[in-house]
């Protein structure tokens, strides 16, 4: 919930900050510089200087269609190491994304160095783990147990609005908060697996997490794009009883004052 | 510049609060024993009744006791043995023993992260005494943490 907030209120206040300067001068058309674009994501190094048990390191390329729609494709490396009272899990594996991404700024407005906008993916992860050591105890006692090291495959889609923004020169910021859709988890109900790369952490059907990119942005083309221009606004027209009809009449009748 | 450092304002702050959210482990709220559920049916009536007493322990495991002349029990909730093939209970009904022989397969079912394992069972085969245990009929064979059915016995 939190992190749904960070992202509708960041991007409330850069629409409506970049709204208000696309206002002040709107031209005909604008150049659009199409890029090819490489990423990569920085928390997971980040946490992983914290916490040894989860690194995870992500990038993805994309490539400018127009000025609204990327392909894109994505790919990381993942090793989750888990470990509780009851039992120990091990899982490492890659992944691969790929889908579309939306610009929903206007042409005149991301002048191809704002993106706020939507990716729509569809995951794929081949992972192996294992649960070394696992633990239940009942009326009879403690039974120890473990699962060997299996490869899976996992398939998910994801959904991912974000915001990205240029720095300096041919280099973005920004971030993306992914929702996650498991379609399957590549085990059987019973071991479903605890984490899926590229996924998160999987005994749930849906995972959600935020992720913050540094991309490095080179163009390859320029687009003109027709800017859409608003037909002003009339102003009202305000009728005084006795007044408008008085001065037509005035015009229109042969001979009459001017 | 200056949507420059807002962006690295909002980056920074939100890598925070996602780290601080990582660290907050949850508890397990989820049922983690599968138990194997015996409703307990009068023979006369063919109805669910309670026996005045019930006693329930594992064979050789009389020191502790699972039911101890417990009464209004419709259900006997009977956790099975994990790291065997099967096991035999002291069933006690008003007063009179019967031995009860479950055998069956267990296999490991993630809970959750937080709650780890369980076992699961498929019952293979049952059987009993008949001292006040007229029969044993099994109404499904998964013994799982969820709601239900196994076996009814009557008596």
């Amino acid at each position: 919930m939190e992190k749904t907030s960070v992202y509708i209120i960041s991007t409330l206040i850069f629409l409506s900050s970049s709204t208000a300067l696309a206002q002040d001068q709107i031209p005909d058309s604008v150049d659009i510089p199409l890029k090819f674009k490489a990423a990569i994501e920085i928390s997971g190094p980040t946490i992983y200087l914290a916490d040894k048990n989860i690194l995870n390191i992500e990038g993805y390329f994309a490539a400018d269609l127009n000025e609204q729609t990327a392909i894109y494709i994505g790919t990381g490396y993942s090793d989750f190491k888990y470990s509780q009272y009851n039992y120990d899990y091990n899982n490492k594996g890659v992944f691969l994304k790929t889908g579309l991404d939306f610009n929903l700024l206007k042409p005149e407005t991301a002048m191809g160095k704002y993106w706020a906008g939507i990716g729509l993916h569809y995951g794929l992860s081949i992972f192996n783990s294992e649960t070394p050591f696992l633990k239940y105890e009942n009326y009879w006692g403690i039974t120890s147990s473990s699962i060997a090291r299996a490869t899976h495959w996992g398939h998910y889609l994801e959904v991912s609005p974000g915001f990205r923004a240029e720095i300096s020169g041919n280099f973005t910021i920004g971030w993306s908060v992914s929702m996650r859709k498991l379609i399957y988890s590549g085990t059987g109900k019973d071991l479903k697996p605890i984490y899926i790369p590229g996924y998160g952490t999987a005994d749930k059907s849906f995972s959600a997490g935020i992720s913050y990119f540094l991309m490095w942005n080179i163009p390859y083309k320029k687009i003109r794009v027709a800017v859409k221009q608003e037909s002003p606004e009339e102003p009202e027209e305000t009728e005084i009883p006795g007044n408008n009809t008085d001065s037509q009449s005035l015009e229109d009748a042969p001979g009459g004052f001017r | 510049m200056r949507d420059s450092f807002k962006n690295l304002l909002i980056t920074v702050s939100a890598v925070a609060s996602m780290m601080v959210i990582s660290c907050t482990r949850e508890a397990c709220f989820d049922e983690t024993n599968a138990l194997l559920k015996a409703s307990l049916y009068l023979d006369s009536l063919q109805t669910i009744t309670a026996p005045d007493s019930l006693t329930l322990y594992g064979l050789g495991m009389d020191t502790s006791k699972i039911y101890n002349k417990s009464a209004f029990i419709k259900q006997a909730l009977i956790p099975l043995n994990s790291s065997e093939a099967g096991c035999r209970f002291i069933v006690r009904i008003n007063g009179v023993s019967d031995t009860l022989s479950l055998w069956y397969t267990s296999f490991p079912h993630l809970v959750s992260q937080v709650c780890g394992y369980t076992f699961y069972h498929t019952l293979d085969s049952v059987a009993v005494t008949n001292n006040i245990i007229d029969t044993i009929k099994v109404t499904t064979n998964s013994v799982t943490t969820l709601n239900g059915e196994n076996i009814r016995i009557y008596y």
